[in-house]
């Protein structure tokens, strides 16, 4: 895992886009027939964007066929899904009922160990959690029929220690863990983890329950590298919040909930993700969010086929309508994450020169030297962390 | 004769034990021995997770003698005095049932806002310290136990207040009782089998809950069932959470037979 991002390479954009042209020429002389058919509904799917053509076509074969995915909360717009029915015929059943990684994995683990269906075609997991589960033999290859857009990503991300030329998992988003505040509340401007330990903000203060994000940015703040941690680190770290926590420092550890106390004003400083805070900015335009100087922890959030979806191809059409550049662009208004689509960025210019130019979406040189990984953890490791974590947050 | 008699009845009350006793050797041997003593995830629940254990059982009996302290006057109201109203009031304490628990604590998260009303309020009335607050504490947590679990107990009070006969009450003032010691020599006593059912109903769902812990609580008021939840869901050391779910289960039992020993169960249906 790379943490710098290219995001307008306009020569290997173009490059890609000739690549794909030709690919594309192919797969509609293949489908003329359907084309034929599809009629004026095709015109309006394959509208400017030649991207989206393969995924046209492909609605001839598909019609009236559901996809169904599951994903975080917050981390789509409202019309991508509808233009994606209108423009290929296939069904969206979209679910927001990935809350925590761990969680999820807990609810499907059972049955696809046992080969059974989980009525899901792409879910959303993070990094380290998308590299269990295609270890364990639990995702499918996504097929790259449908999914010319595939050649998109950027290249950072194209080779994954835990996938391999990518091959079975596509990153939806990427994101950043660091500090949401709200300076006019606080009064002041922060600038360092050290600032979450602050006693004037005693009782006002929560973190995420991800083991990796609230550890690793503690970790940072004691000056360990959370991407080369040893287990005394993550001993130290785990005894740093548990004090916290039992003097009542910290109120809460939360998933994705601590927006609303954020907004509503219950709490003062918030371990947070890069994306939440701009959506709550709408309503709460004073809220912000900052990498802390000693750093900042990087995810990655990928879509993986479940071992046991039957229709892998319409799951491929999906990712495809949302690996356009335009496509991912809605998206990142609507969560201002970063993008690991080729393109997005000139995209974005063109609907919001303002977040186009926001570090949530394009964090500046400096920003993206301090973004760290959290390191790799086998399954025992990963036991004895997540035990120091439980009894560090006191659950 | 005598001493055959009662030797034919410790025969007769030992039979029914000789004849399961091949079934429970087969369940010690196989099931029970092999989990026990050679686990430490049960001795691990007492020196662990002793305080969560501790506030399951405190903050569960608290909400229930809580209820009972609101829920009896409300279902003597409704069974005695409230006359055209009582379908009104019955339905009015059922009429939470109508949205699902998970939204009715969101809404407490709301209602005791930092920044809310009843903050507001107390602050004013110097209840609460300057900078206080409700919201994720020990008292938003038994707070919102008992008014989850509220309706359990005053629909039990309420029915087994209701079956009195209203010509017990009239003969213990003709019998000179004056009106409080009519309630304390006949309703209440009459009433106990519903109050019993009612603390039942409570206690046992309270101390096995982990929802309003999580949504109204900090992290310092955790109970026993967010570490099972998350050492099923997050650690996934499935023993530790079966141990810390049958610990749990146990104690809860121990505890519901001895109380029913002391109040008698006869009439709790």
């Amino acid at each position: 895992m790379s943490t710098t991002r290219t995001y307008d390479q306009q020569e290997l954009e173009a490059l890609v886009r000739r690549a794909l042209s030709r690919r594309q020429f192919l797969g509609r002389t293949a489908l003329a027939a359907g084309t034929l058919a599809l009629g004026s509904s095709f015109a309006t799917a394959c509208k400017g964007k030649d991207a989206t053509a393969g995924a046209g076509a492909s609605a001839a074969a598909t019609a009236t066929k559901t996809v169904r995915v599951s994903n975080w909360p917050l981390y789509i717009d409202s019309a991508t899904n509808g233009q994606f029915e209108t423009a290929t015929g296939i069904k969206v059943e979209y679910t927001e009922d990935v809350n925590d990684n761990n969680e999820f994995f807990a609810k499907i683990e059972e049955p696809l160990k046992r080969g059974q269906s989980i009525d899901r075609d792409v879910m959303v997991l993070t990094d380290w959690m998308a590299g269990r589960i295609i270890k364990l033999g639990y995702s499918q290859a996504i097929p790259t029929g449908p999914f010319p857009n595939k050649a998109n990503l950027v290249d950072g991300l194209t080779n994954v220690g835990f996938d391999p030329g990518r091959a079975h998992s596509m990153p939806w988003m990427s994101g950043m863990t660091g500090l949401g505040y709200n300076p006019k509340k606080i009064g002041r401007e922060l600038s360092s983890i050290s600032d979450i330990f602050d006693p004037k903000f005693k009782g006002q203060v929560t973190m995420l329950t991800e083991m990796r994000d609230t550890l690793g940015l503690v970790m940072l703040g004691e000056g360990k590298d959370p991407g080369n941690c040893s287990l005394d680190d993550a001993k130290a770290a785990a005894a740093k919040i548990k004090k916290y926590r039992e003097n009542g420092h910290i109120r809460a550890f939360t998933g994705n909930d601590y927006a609303e106390d954020l907004a509503s004003g219950n709490i003062a400083v918030a371990i947070a993700w890069s994306g939440d805070i701009q959506g709550l900015a709408a309503d709460n335009p004073d809220l912000r969010w900052i990498a802390p100087k000693e750093g900042a922890m990087l995810f990655s959030d990928n879509m993986l086929i479940p071992k046991t979806s039957d229709r892998p191809d319409l799951a491929a059409t999906w990712m495809n309508y949302v690996y356009d550049p335009a496509h991912s662009a809605q998206i990142v208004v609507a969560a201002p994450y970063l993008s690991p689509v080729k393109g997005t960025a000139a995209e974005l210019e063109k609907l919001d020169p303002a977040l186009a130019k926001s570090q949530l979406v394009n964090p500046p040189e400096d920003v993206r030297a301090r973004l760290h990984v959290f390191k790799w953890l086998e399954d025992a490791e990963d036991k004895t962390f997540n035990q120091l974590f439980q009894d560090a947050i006191g659950a | 004769m005598a001493g055959i008699a009662a030797g034919g009845g410790r025969r007769s009350r030992l039979a029914p034990w000789l004849l399961v006793a091949p079934g429970i050797l087969w369940l010690l041997a196989f099931y029970f021995i092999p989990t026990l003593p050679w686990y430490d995830g049960y001795a691990r629940t007492f020196t662990d997770y002793h305080e969560h254990l501790a506030r399951s059982f405190g903050y569960a009996l608290t909400a229930t003698i809580a209820a009972i302290v609101l829920g009896y006057p409300l279902a003597y109201v409704m069974a005695f005095r409230a006359g055209k109203l009582k379908n009104l009031l019955l339905g009015l304490v059922i009429l939470p049932f109508f949205t699902t628990f998970l939204v009715r604590t969101f809404a407490w998260k709301t209602i005791l806002n930092d920044g809310g009303p009843v903050v507001h309020l107390l602050g004013w009335l110097h209840l609460l310290p300057p900078a206080g607050r409700i919201l994720n504490t020990v008292v938003a947590v038994i707070g919102g136990i008992t008014y989850n679990f509220l309706p359990f107990m005053i629909l039990p009070i309420y029915v087994s207040l209701e079956k009195i006969d209203r010509r017990l009450t009239e003969a213990a003032q003709d019998l000179y009782c004056n009106p409080r010691q009519a309630f304390l020599k006949v309703v209440l006593p009459l009433s106990l089998p519903g109050v019993l059912a009612g603390s039942l109903l409570t206690f046992i769902p309270a101390s096995g809950d982990f929802l309003n812990a999580e949504l109204l609580g900090s992290p310092n008021q955790k109970m026993l069932g967010s570490v099972i939840q998350g050492q099923f869901l997050t650690v996934r050391d499935y023993p530790l959470a079966a141990a810390l779910s049958f610990v749990l289960m146990t104690i809860i039992m121990i505890l519901v037979i001895s109380y029913t020993r002391v109040l008698g169960t006869e009439d709790l249906a």
